[in-house]
Protein backbone atom coordinates (compact mmCIF):
# COMPACT_ATOMS: atom_id res chain seq x y z
CA UNK A 1 0.00 0.00 0.00
CA UNK A 2 1.42 3.53 -0.67
CA UNK A 3 2.34 5.77 1.48
CA UNK A 4 1.27 9.32 0.98
CA UNK A 5 3.05 11.93 2.94
CA UNK A 6 1.26 15.52 3.52
CA UNK A 7 3.00 19.00 4.40
CA UNK A 8 1.75 22.27 5.52
CA UNK A 9 3.85 25.52 5.77
CA UNK A 10 4.24 28.23 8.60
CA UNK A 11 5.94 31.10 7.05
CA UNK A 12 7.05 34.52 8.59
CA UNK A 13 7.55 37.30 6.59
CA UNK A 14 9.20 40.58 7.61
CA UNK A 15 7.81 43.78 6.39
CA UNK A 16 9.65 46.12 5.42
CA UNK A 17 8.37 49.27 7.72
CA UNK A 18 10.24 52.31 8.72
CA UNK A 19 9.28 51.73 12.24
CA UNK A 20 7.97 48.84 14.76
CA UNK A 21 4.39 47.11 14.88
CA UNK A 22 3.57 48.61 18.35
CA UNK A 23 6.35 51.37 18.78
CA UNK A 24 7.80 53.98 16.71
CA UNK A 25 11.45 52.48 17.07
CA UNK A 26 13.45 52.52 14.17
CA UNK A 27 13.63 49.17 12.24
CA UNK A 28 17.15 48.95 11.90
CA UNK A 29 19.78 46.61 9.82
CA UNK A 30 22.77 46.31 11.83
CA UNK A 31 24.69 44.16 14.05
CA UNK A 32 25.44 46.76 17.05
CA UNK A 33 22.61 45.62 19.57
CA UNK A 34 20.45 47.32 21.26
CA UNK A 35 20.30 50.20 19.86
CA UNK A 36 16.52 50.47 19.10
CA UNK A 37 14.58 50.22 22.27
CA UNK A 38 11.80 51.88 24.23
CA UNK A 39 8.99 51.17 26.96
CA UNK A 40 6.96 49.25 24.72
CA UNK A 41 9.55 46.73 22.65
CA UNK A 42 11.37 46.21 26.51
CA UNK A 43 7.86 45.54 27.60
CA UNK A 44 8.43 48.04 30.35
CA UNK A 45 5.55 48.66 32.81
CA UNK A 46 3.02 51.29 31.66
CA UNK A 47 4.11 51.24 27.89
CA UNK A 48 1.16 50.74 25.42
CA UNK A 49 0.78 49.29 21.75
CA UNK A 50 -0.49 51.40 19.19
CA UNK A 51 -0.59 49.47 15.94
CA UNK A 52 1.09 50.40 12.21
CA UNK A 53 -0.61 51.47 9.97
CA UNK A 54 1.51 50.66 7.29
CA UNK A 55 2.03 47.05 8.34
CA UNK A 56 -1.58 46.32 8.73
CA UNK A 57 -1.82 48.03 4.84
CA UNK A 58 0.73 45.85 4.05
CA UNK A 59 -0.91 42.74 5.73
CA UNK A 60 -4.03 43.45 4.09
CA UNK A 61 -2.35 43.67 0.79
CA UNK A 62 -1.03 40.23 0.87
CA UNK A 63 -4.21 38.50 2.33
CA UNK A 64 -6.04 40.12 -0.32
CA UNK A 65 -3.23 38.77 -2.64
CA UNK A 66 -3.53 35.24 -1.46
CA UNK A 67 -7.29 35.55 -2.25
CA UNK A 68 -7.79 35.04 1.52
CA UNK A 69 -11.30 36.43 3.59
CA UNK A 70 -11.12 39.71 4.81
CA UNK A 71 -11.73 39.78 8.90
CA UNK A 72 -13.70 43.06 9.01
CA UNK A 73 -13.82 42.67 12.42
CA UNK A 74 -10.54 41.35 13.92
CA UNK A 75 -8.40 41.33 16.90
CA UNK A 76 -4.95 41.25 18.60
CA UNK A 77 -4.40 38.51 21.06
CA UNK A 78 -1.78 37.38 24.10
CA UNK A 79 0.22 34.32 23.02
CA UNK A 80 1.65 33.60 26.79
CA UNK A 81 5.34 31.74 26.97
CA UNK A 82 8.17 32.14 29.06
CA UNK A 83 10.91 32.90 27.18
CA UNK A 84 13.57 35.66 27.15
CA UNK A 85 13.12 36.49 23.43
CA UNK A 86 10.60 38.40 24.55
CA UNK A 87 10.28 40.26 27.13
CA UNK A 88 6.75 40.80 27.76
CA UNK A 89 6.41 37.64 28.07
CA UNK A 90 3.76 37.86 25.77
CA UNK A 91 3.80 37.90 21.99
CA UNK A 92 1.25 39.95 20.69
CA UNK A 93 -0.60 37.68 17.87
CA UNK A 94 -3.81 37.40 16.29
CA UNK A 95 -5.91 33.97 17.25
CA UNK A 96 -9.22 33.37 16.49
CA UNK A 97 -9.76 36.58 14.22
CA UNK A 98 -6.62 36.88 12.38
CA UNK A 99 -6.48 39.46 8.95
CA UNK A 100 -7.01 36.76 6.49
CA UNK A 101 -8.70 33.08 6.21
CA UNK A 102 -9.32 30.93 3.45
CA UNK A 103 -6.87 31.47 0.42
CA UNK A 104 -5.03 30.43 -2.31
CA UNK A 105 -1.53 30.83 -3.82
CA UNK A 106 -0.64 29.47 -7.68
CA UNK A 107 2.51 27.84 -7.76
CA UNK A 108 4.71 26.57 -10.51
CA UNK A 109 6.20 22.81 -10.64
CA UNK A 110 8.15 21.03 -13.14
CA UNK A 111 6.77 23.34 -15.84
CA UNK A 112 3.02 23.31 -14.27
CA UNK A 113 0.29 24.94 -12.64
CA UNK A 114 -0.40 24.02 -9.25
CA UNK A 115 -2.79 25.36 -5.99
CA UNK A 116 -1.50 25.85 -2.46
CA UNK A 117 -4.59 26.45 0.07
CA UNK A 118 -4.05 29.16 2.55
CA UNK A 119 -5.02 28.37 5.69
CA UNK A 120 -4.62 32.27 7.00
CA UNK A 121 -2.61 34.89 7.41
CA UNK A 122 -2.17 37.06 10.68
CA UNK A 123 -0.04 39.73 12.29
CA UNK A 124 2.31 39.20 14.83
CA UNK A 125 5.63 41.09 16.53
CA UNK A 126 8.52 39.42 15.82
CA UNK A 127 11.02 38.56 18.81
CA UNK A 128 14.45 39.29 19.41
CA UNK A 129 17.43 37.41 18.86
CA UNK A 130 19.20 34.76 21.66
CA UNK A 131 22.80 33.85 21.96
CA UNK A 132 23.79 31.00 23.72
CA UNK A 133 27.16 30.92 25.39
CA UNK A 134 28.94 28.69 26.79
CA UNK A 135 31.23 26.24 25.82
CA UNK A 136 29.60 23.56 22.61
CA UNK A 137 26.57 22.09 23.46
CA UNK A 138 23.26 24.06 23.19
CA UNK A 139 21.95 22.50 25.98
CA UNK A 140 25.63 23.22 28.33
CA UNK A 141 25.07 27.27 27.81
CA UNK A 142 26.07 29.19 30.73
CA UNK A 143 24.19 31.73 30.13
CA UNK A 144 21.88 33.65 27.13
CA UNK A 145 22.74 37.11 25.58
CA UNK A 146 19.63 38.89 23.96
CA UNK A 147 19.56 41.78 21.31
CA UNK A 148 15.73 43.17 21.52
CA UNK A 149 16.87 45.57 18.16
CA UNK A 150 14.40 42.79 16.17
CA UNK A 151 11.76 42.68 18.88
CA UNK A 152 8.66 44.34 17.59
CA UNK A 153 9.30 44.14 14.28
CA UNK A 154 6.16 43.56 11.58
CA UNK A 155 5.81 39.68 11.25
CA UNK A 156 3.12 38.46 9.30
CA UNK A 157 2.53 34.35 9.20
CA UNK A 158 0.82 32.64 6.61
CA UNK A 159 -0.03 29.48 7.60
CA UNK A 160 -1.10 26.65 4.72
CA UNK A 161 -3.20 23.78 4.94
CA UNK A 162 -2.07 20.24 5.20
CA UNK A 163 -2.23 19.58 1.62
CA UNK A 164 1.22 20.10 0.10
CA UNK A 165 2.54 16.88 -1.26
CA UNK A 166 6.12 16.75 -2.14
CA UNK A 167 9.44 18.84 -1.31
CA UNK A 168 9.29 20.34 -4.76
CA UNK A 169 5.68 21.74 -3.78
CA UNK A 170 6.68 22.92 -0.99
CA UNK A 171 9.73 24.79 -2.52
CA UNK A 172 7.73 26.17 -5.29
CA UNK A 173 5.22 27.69 -2.89
CA UNK A 174 7.84 29.54 -1.02
CA UNK A 175 9.64 30.90 -3.79
CA UNK A 176 5.72 31.67 -5.11
CA UNK A 177 5.61 33.61 -1.49
CA UNK A 178 8.41 35.42 -1.59
CA UNK A 179 8.37 36.89 -5.50
CA UNK A 180 4.71 37.90 -4.43
CA UNK A 181 5.89 40.15 -1.10
CA UNK A 182 8.80 41.18 -3.18
CA UNK A 183 6.49 42.39 -6.10
CA UNK A 184 4.08 43.71 -3.45
CA UNK A 185 6.94 45.42 -2.10
CA UNK A 186 6.65 44.58 1.60
CA UNK A 187 9.32 42.87 2.71
CA UNK A 188 13.22 42.66 1.35
CA UNK A 189 11.85 39.18 0.92
CA UNK A 190 15.49 38.09 1.72
CA UNK A 191 15.86 34.25 2.97
CA UNK A 192 19.43 34.74 3.66
CA UNK A 193 18.92 37.79 6.05
CA UNK A 194 16.14 36.56 7.65
CA UNK A 195 13.07 38.04 6.10
CA UNK A 196 11.42 34.92 4.99
CA UNK A 197 11.37 32.07 8.15
CA UNK A 198 9.87 28.62 7.56
CA UNK A 199 8.76 25.90 9.46
CA UNK A 200 7.65 22.61 7.75
CA UNK A 201 4.81 20.06 9.34
CA UNK A 202 5.09 16.90 8.07
CA UNK A 203 2.68 13.66 8.55
CA UNK A 204 3.01 10.64 6.01
CA UNK A 205 -0.37 7.90 6.49
CA UNK A 206 -1.26 5.00 4.19
CA UNK A 207 -3.47 6.12 0.93
CA UNK A 208 -6.84 6.01 1.23
CA UNK A 209 -6.35 6.15 5.75
CA UNK A 210 -8.97 9.06 6.63
CA UNK A 211 -7.03 10.84 9.29
CA UNK A 212 -3.57 12.69 9.06
CA UNK A 213 -0.87 10.41 10.53
CA UNK A 214 0.91 12.07 13.70
CA UNK A 215 2.14 15.50 12.28
CA UNK A 216 6.07 16.36 13.54
CA UNK A 217 7.64 19.81 13.24
CA UNK A 218 11.13 20.95 11.57
CA UNK A 219 12.31 23.76 12.26
CA UNK A 220 15.93 25.67 11.34
CA UNK A 221 15.63 25.72 7.56
CA UNK A 222 17.72 28.93 6.20
CA UNK A 223 17.38 27.99 2.46
CA UNK A 224 15.34 26.40 -0.36
CA UNK A 225 17.94 24.15 -0.13
CA UNK A 226 17.72 23.04 2.66
CA UNK A 227 13.96 23.02 2.65
CA UNK A 228 14.17 20.33 0.45
CA UNK A 229 16.54 18.11 1.95
CA UNK A 230 14.38 18.31 5.63
CA UNK A 231 11.43 17.50 3.62
CA UNK A 232 12.96 14.59 1.90
CA UNK A 233 14.59 13.23 5.10
CA UNK A 234 11.36 13.10 7.64
CA UNK A 235 9.39 11.88 4.86
CA UNK A 236 11.49 9.11 4.17
CA UNK A 237 12.48 8.80 8.43
CA UNK A 238 8.79 8.78 9.41
CA UNK A 239 7.71 6.17 5.57
CA UNK A 240 10.32 3.86 7.56
CA UNK A 241 8.52 4.19 11.01
CA UNK A 242 5.77 3.85 9.43
CA UNK A 243 6.44 0.70 7.86
CA UNK A 244 7.90 -0.70 10.68
CA UNK A 245 4.41 -0.29 12.75
CA UNK A 246 6.89 2.24 14.97
CA UNK A 247 5.42 4.88 16.96
CA UNK A 248 5.78 8.34 15.73
CA UNK A 249 5.83 10.67 18.20
CA UNK A 250 4.21 14.67 17.63
CA UNK A 251 7.36 16.66 18.19
CA UNK A 252 9.27 19.54 16.97
CA UNK A 253 12.38 18.47 15.03
CA UNK A 254 15.48 20.66 14.35
CA UNK A 255 17.32 20.25 10.67
CA UNK A 256 21.02 19.88 11.15
CA UNK A 257 22.68 22.00 8.04
CA UNK A 258 25.78 19.67 7.99
CA UNK A 259 24.83 16.27 9.02
CA UNK A 260 21.54 16.60 6.94
CA UNK A 261 19.36 14.66 9.28
CA UNK A 262 16.49 16.09 11.47
CA UNK A 263 16.95 15.61 15.31
CA UNK A 264 14.51 15.98 18.36
CA UNK A 265 14.53 19.18 20.22
CA UNK A 266 14.25 18.97 24.09
CA UNK A 267 10.86 20.05 24.34
CA UNK A 268 9.23 23.13 26.16
CA UNK A 269 7.60 22.03 29.03
CA UNK A 270 3.74 22.40 29.07
CA UNK A 271 4.38 24.44 25.77
CA UNK A 272 0.93 23.83 23.49
CA UNK A 273 -0.45 25.84 26.47
CA UNK A 274 -0.34 29.80 25.43
CA UNK A 275 -3.19 30.75 27.13
CA UNK A 276 -4.10 33.41 24.08
CA UNK A 277 -6.67 36.31 25.29
CA UNK A 278 -7.33 39.15 23.24
CA UNK A 279 -4.53 41.81 24.26
CA UNK A 280 -6.85 44.36 26.65
CA UNK A 281 -4.25 47.53 25.33
CA UNK A 282 -5.56 47.35 21.71
CA UNK A 283 -8.73 48.24 20.80
CA UNK A 284 -10.14 46.05 18.27
CA UNK A 285 -8.92 46.24 14.76
CA UNK A 286 -11.48 46.82 12.63
CA UNK A 287 -10.71 47.35 8.69
CA UNK A 288 -13.51 48.51 7.44
CA UNK A 289 -15.06 47.79 4.01
CA UNK A 290 -13.75 51.43 2.63
CA UNK A 291 -10.41 50.46 3.50
CA UNK A 292 -10.14 47.33 2.00
CA UNK A 293 -11.25 48.95 -0.88
CA UNK A 294 -8.66 51.52 -1.04
CA UNK A 295 -5.71 48.64 -0.92
CA UNK A 296 -7.53 46.98 -3.41
CA UNK A 297 -7.11 49.33 -5.84
CA UNK A 298 -3.24 49.94 -5.07
CA UNK A 299 -2.47 46.28 -5.59
CA UNK A 300 0.57 45.85 -8.46
CA UNK A 301 0.97 43.64 -10.60
CA UNK A 302 1.22 40.04 -9.24
CA UNK A 303 3.30 36.78 -10.27
CA UNK A 304 0.12 34.73 -11.41
CA UNK A 305 -0.32 37.86 -13.43
CA UNK A 306 2.65 38.49 -14.92
CA UNK A 307 2.88 34.40 -15.73
CA UNK A 308 -0.45 34.93 -17.63
CA UNK A 309 0.91 37.55 -19.73
CA UNK A 310 4.66 36.25 -21.09
CA UNK A 311 2.73 32.94 -21.11
CA UNK A 312 0.45 34.34 -23.71
CA UNK A 313 3.33 36.16 -25.70
CA UNK A 314 4.25 32.28 -26.45
CA UNK A 315 6.38 31.66 -23.92
CA UNK A 316 6.30 27.88 -21.82
CA UNK A 317 4.74 28.23 -18.07
CA UNK A 318 8.14 27.31 -16.93
CA UNK A 319 10.29 30.22 -18.76
CA UNK A 320 6.99 32.40 -17.91
CA UNK A 321 7.38 31.70 -14.16
CA UNK A 322 11.67 32.24 -13.83
CA UNK A 323 10.65 35.58 -16.34
CA UNK A 324 8.89 37.03 -13.61
CA UNK A 325 11.57 36.49 -11.24
CA UNK A 326 13.87 38.90 -12.51
CA UNK A 327 13.31 42.75 -11.87
CA UNK A 328 10.66 44.38 -13.66
CA UNK A 329 12.80 45.69 -16.72
CA UNK A 330 13.68 42.80 -17.43
CA UNK A 331 9.69 41.62 -18.39
CA UNK A 332 9.09 44.79 -19.71
CA UNK A 333 11.74 44.52 -21.88
CA UNK A 334 11.07 41.10 -23.08
CA UNK A 335 7.74 42.16 -24.01
CA UNK A 336 8.86 45.09 -26.34
CA UNK A 337 11.27 42.67 -28.07
CA UNK A 338 9.42 39.77 -28.76
CA UNK A 339 6.78 42.68 -30.12
CA UNK A 340 9.16 43.12 -32.35
CA UNK A 341 11.16 39.64 -33.49
CA UNK A 342 7.92 37.57 -32.98
CA UNK A 343 10.30 35.45 -31.53
CA UNK A 344 8.92 34.43 -27.58
CA UNK A 345 11.72 32.16 -27.13
CA UNK A 346 14.81 34.01 -28.83
CA UNK A 347 13.44 36.86 -27.26
CA UNK A 348 13.33 35.22 -23.96
CA UNK A 349 17.01 33.27 -24.26
CA UNK A 350 18.64 36.50 -25.12
CA UNK A 351 17.61 39.12 -22.09
CA UNK A 352 17.22 36.09 -19.26
CA UNK A 353 20.77 34.39 -20.90
CA UNK A 354 23.14 37.12 -22.87
CA UNK A 355 22.03 40.39 -21.95
CA UNK A 356 21.77 39.53 -18.44
CA UNK A 357 25.05 37.79 -18.02
CA UNK A 358 27.08 39.77 -19.89
CA UNK A 359 25.74 43.07 -17.44
CA UNK A 360 26.34 41.13 -14.70
CA UNK A 361 30.03 39.84 -15.75
CA UNK A 362 30.24 43.87 -16.00
CA UNK A 363 28.38 44.64 -12.64
CA UNK A 364 26.22 47.14 -14.43
CA UNK A 365 22.76 46.92 -12.70
CA UNK A 366 21.07 49.38 -15.01
CA UNK A 367 20.66 49.07 -18.95
CA UNK A 368 22.26 51.83 -20.85
CA UNK A 369 20.17 54.58 -22.22
CA UNK A 370 21.46 53.58 -25.94
CA UNK A 371 20.52 50.31 -25.71
CA UNK A 372 16.58 49.85 -26.79
CA UNK A 373 14.35 46.84 -27.57
CA UNK A 374 14.49 48.05 -31.28
CA UNK A 375 18.65 47.66 -31.53
CA UNK A 376 18.87 44.36 -29.28
CA UNK A 377 15.70 42.90 -31.16
CA UNK A 378 18.41 43.71 -34.25
CA UNK A 379 20.63 41.71 -32.94
CA UNK A 380 18.35 38.67 -32.37
CA UNK A 381 16.77 38.96 -35.99
CA UNK A 382 20.23 38.95 -37.24
CA UNK A 383 21.24 35.70 -35.91
CA UNK A 384 17.53 34.26 -36.53
CA UNK A 385 18.04 34.87 -39.69
CA UNK A 386 21.07 33.22 -40.30
CA UNK A 387 22.72 36.56 -41.21
CA UNK A 388 25.47 36.34 -38.55
CA UNK A 389 26.34 33.67 -36.12
CA UNK A 390 25.43 33.52 -32.61
CA UNK A 391 29.20 33.84 -31.63
CA UNK A 392 29.03 37.36 -33.60
CA UNK A 393 25.72 37.98 -32.26
CA UNK A 394 26.91 37.98 -28.56
CA UNK A 395 30.10 39.98 -29.39
CA UNK A 396 27.86 42.78 -31.06
CA UNK A 397 25.54 42.58 -27.66
CA UNK A 398 28.96 43.32 -25.90
CA UNK A 399 29.96 46.06 -27.93
CA UNK A 400 26.44 48.08 -27.92
CA UNK A 401 26.54 47.71 -24.48
CA UNK A 402 29.68 49.28 -24.34
CA UNK A 403 28.75 52.41 -26.71
CA UNK A 404 26.11 53.43 -29.22
CA UNK A 405 26.27 51.13 -32.37
CA UNK A 406 23.90 50.28 -34.94
CA UNK A 407 24.02 46.42 -34.51
CA UNK A 408 24.01 46.07 -38.78
CA UNK A 409 26.38 48.44 -39.40
CA UNK A 410 28.47 47.38 -37.11
CA UNK A 411 27.89 43.75 -38.69
CA UNK A 412 29.20 44.65 -41.82
CA UNK A 413 31.97 46.80 -40.90
CA UNK A 414 33.46 43.90 -38.82
CA UNK A 415 32.79 40.95 -41.62
CA UNK A 416 30.54 39.41 -39.47
CA UNK A 417 27.88 38.68 -42.21
CA UNK A 418 27.26 35.20 -43.00
CA UNK A 419 27.80 33.89 -46.81
CA UNK A 420 24.43 32.54 -47.50
CA UNK A 421 24.98 32.35 -51.29
CA UNK A 422 24.60 28.53 -52.00
CA UNK A 423 26.09 28.72 -54.99
CA UNK A 424 29.69 30.79 -53.64
CA UNK A 425 29.90 28.13 -50.35
CA UNK A 426 29.09 25.33 -52.46
CA UNK A 427 32.41 26.75 -54.29
CA UNK A 428 34.54 26.16 -51.26
CA UNK A 429 32.99 22.99 -50.48
CA UNK A 430 34.19 21.63 -53.87
CA UNK A 431 37.25 23.12 -53.19
CA UNK A 432 38.50 21.73 -49.44
CA UNK A 433 37.29 18.46 -50.88
CA UNK A 434 39.19 18.58 -53.99
CA UNK A 435 42.21 19.26 -51.35
CA UNK A 436 41.13 16.77 -48.57
CA UNK A 437 40.79 13.27 -50.25
CA UNK A 438 43.06 11.64 -47.97
CA UNK A 439 40.38 12.74 -45.11
CA UNK A 440 37.89 11.74 -47.12
CA UNK A 441 38.79 8.08 -47.30
CA UNK A 442 38.97 7.91 -43.46
CA UNK A 443 35.41 9.64 -43.20
CA UNK A 444 34.44 6.74 -45.42
CA UNK A 445 36.37 4.22 -43.54
CA UNK A 446 34.48 5.57 -39.95
CA UNK A 447 36.28 8.48 -38.71
CA UNK A 448 33.23 10.92 -38.90
CA UNK A 449 34.57 13.19 -36.28
CA UNK A 450 36.72 14.37 -38.92
CA UNK A 451 34.14 15.95 -41.18
CA UNK A 452 34.01 18.78 -38.06
CA UNK A 453 37.38 19.29 -39.37
CA UNK A 454 36.18 20.17 -43.16
CA UNK A 455 33.74 22.61 -41.35
CA UNK A 456 36.09 23.92 -39.97
CA UNK A 457 38.23 24.61 -43.38
CA UNK A 458 35.27 25.72 -45.00
CA UNK A 459 34.60 28.08 -42.14
CA UNK A 460 38.46 29.21 -42.06
CA UNK A 461 38.42 29.55 -46.28
CA UNK A 462 35.39 31.79 -46.33
CA UNK A 463 36.88 33.78 -43.29
CA UNK A 464 34.22 33.11 -40.78
CA UNK A 465 31.42 34.21 -43.12
CA UNK A 466 29.59 31.00 -43.63
CA UNK A 467 27.31 29.48 -41.61
CA UNK A 468 28.41 26.66 -40.13
CA UNK A 469 25.32 24.50 -40.33
CA UNK A 470 25.01 25.31 -43.89
CA UNK A 471 28.22 24.51 -44.72
CA UNK A 472 27.98 21.23 -42.34
CA UNK A 473 24.70 20.36 -44.57
CA UNK A 474 26.07 21.07 -48.40
CA UNK A 475 29.23 19.38 -47.39
CA UNK A 476 27.42 16.24 -45.89
CA UNK A 477 25.13 16.24 -49.37
CA UNK A 478 28.45 16.00 -51.60
CA UNK A 479 30.09 13.33 -49.95
CA UNK A 480 27.11 11.32 -49.65
CA UNK A 481 26.77 11.60 -53.92
CA UNK B 1 -16.19 23.54 40.38
CA UNK B 2 -13.39 23.60 42.31
CA UNK B 3 -12.02 19.94 41.10
CA UNK B 4 -11.97 20.86 37.94
CA UNK B 5 -9.51 23.27 38.70
CA UNK B 6 -5.44 21.70 37.83
CA UNK B 7 -4.25 24.31 40.18
CA UNK B 8 -0.49 22.37 39.81
CA UNK B 9 -0.77 22.83 35.91
CA UNK B 10 -1.97 26.37 36.37
CA UNK B 11 1.27 27.70 38.31
CA UNK B 12 3.70 25.60 36.28
CA UNK B 13 2.10 27.79 33.27
CA UNK B 14 2.32 30.85 35.07
CA UNK B 15 5.77 29.66 36.10
CA UNK B 16 5.25 30.18 39.66
CA UNK B 17 5.93 27.63 43.06
CA UNK B 18 2.87 27.62 45.31
CA UNK B 19 3.07 25.71 48.74
CA UNK B 20 0.02 23.66 49.46
CA UNK B 21 -1.75 26.43 51.48
CA UNK B 22 -1.30 28.90 48.47
CA UNK B 23 -2.68 25.94 45.95
CA UNK B 24 -6.03 25.73 48.24
CA UNK B 25 -6.76 29.17 48.66
CA UNK B 26 -5.48 30.18 44.65
CA UNK B 27 -7.61 27.27 43.23
CA UNK B 28 -10.61 28.56 45.83
CA UNK B 29 -10.43 31.91 43.92
CA UNK B 30 -10.30 30.47 40.46
CA UNK B 31 -13.43 28.73 41.37
CA UNK B 32 -15.03 31.56 42.27
CA UNK B 33 -14.09 33.17 39.12
CA UNK B 34 -15.12 30.47 36.80
CA UNK B 35 -18.81 30.46 39.00
CA UNK B 36 -18.85 33.79 37.95
CA UNK B 37 -18.68 33.33 34.39
CA UNK B 38 -20.90 30.24 34.16
CA UNK B 39 -23.68 33.23 35.57
CA UNK B 40 -23.06 35.21 33.02
CA UNK B 41 -23.29 32.72 30.09
CA UNK B 42 -26.47 31.52 31.65
CA UNK B 43 -27.96 34.88 31.31
CA UNK B 44 -30.46 35.34 27.89
CA UNK B 45 -28.46 38.50 26.20
CA UNK B 46 -29.69 38.73 22.40
CA UNK B 47 -26.08 38.47 20.25
CA UNK B 48 -25.42 42.15 19.51
CA UNK B 49 -25.06 42.91 23.00
CA UNK B 50 -22.35 41.03 23.46
CA UNK B 51 -18.72 42.32 23.37
CA UNK B 52 -15.77 39.87 22.51
CA UNK B 53 -13.60 42.47 23.69
CA UNK B 54 -12.77 44.88 26.69
CA UNK B 55 -12.25 48.20 25.34
CA UNK B 56 -15.59 49.38 23.23
CA UNK B 57 -13.61 51.89 21.35
CA UNK B 58 -12.16 51.82 17.96
CA UNK B 59 -8.74 51.36 16.85
CA UNK B 60 -6.35 54.11 16.34
CA UNK B 61 -3.41 52.88 14.10
CA UNK B 62 0.12 54.91 14.02
CA UNK B 63 1.74 56.52 10.76
CA UNK B 64 4.86 54.55 10.13
CA UNK B 65 7.15 57.59 11.10
CA UNK B 66 10.01 56.14 13.04
CA UNK B 67 10.89 58.32 16.25
CA UNK B 68 13.71 58.88 18.79
CA UNK B 69 13.99 55.56 21.04
CA UNK B 70 16.21 55.10 23.87
CA UNK B 71 19.45 55.29 23.66
CA UNK B 72 21.68 52.23 24.09
CA UNK B 73 23.09 53.11 27.89
CA UNK B 74 19.19 53.80 28.65
CA UNK B 75 17.89 50.41 27.45
CA UNK B 76 20.31 48.97 29.54
CA UNK B 77 20.28 51.10 32.58
CA UNK B 78 17.92 48.86 34.71
CA UNK B 79 19.34 45.23 33.49
CA UNK B 80 20.58 43.39 36.19
CA UNK B 81 23.57 41.93 34.03
CA UNK B 82 24.87 42.81 30.67
CA UNK B 83 27.88 42.28 28.48
CA UNK B 84 29.11 43.55 24.72
CA UNK B 85 25.90 45.77 24.66
CA UNK B 86 23.24 42.49 25.36
CA UNK B 87 21.11 41.64 28.26
CA UNK B 88 22.54 38.35 30.18
CA UNK B 89 20.13 36.10 31.65
CA UNK B 90 20.48 32.49 32.59
CA UNK B 91 20.52 29.97 29.60
CA UNK B 92 17.90 29.18 28.13
CA UNK B 93 16.59 26.72 25.80
CA UNK B 94 15.16 26.97 22.08
ZN1 LIG C 1 10.18 50.32 20.79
Amino acid sequence: MNIIPTIGMETHVELKTNSKMFCRCHVLDTESPNESLCPTCLGLPGSLPVPNKKAIEFITLLALSTNCSITNDGMFHRKNYFYPDLPKNYQISQFDLPVGTEGSLEIVVDGEFGTVEIERVHMEEDTGKSTHIGSGRIDSATSTHLDFNRAGIPLVEVVTKPLIKSSKEAVAYIEELRQLVIDLDISEGKLEKGNLRFDANISVAHEGDKELGTKVEIKNMNSLKSLEKAIEYEISRQTKMLIAEENIIQETRHWDEKKEVTSSMRSKEGSADYRYFSDPDIPNMILSNDFVNEIKKIIPELPSQKRKMFIETGLSIEDANNLGKNKNWIGDLYRSITKITGDSKSSFNWVTGELQGQLRKLEIKDLPNWVTPKNLSEIILLVKEDKISFTSGKEILANLIEQEIVPEEFASENNLIQENNIEEISKIVEEVIENNSEVLERIANGEEKLIGFLVGQIIKISKGQVNPSVAKELLLKEISS
Amino acid sequence: MADKIDIKNVAKLASIKLNQEEEDRLKNDLSMIIEHFDALSKMDLPDDKISIHPLGMSLNLAEDIASKSLTHKEALSNAPESKDGQFVVPPSLD
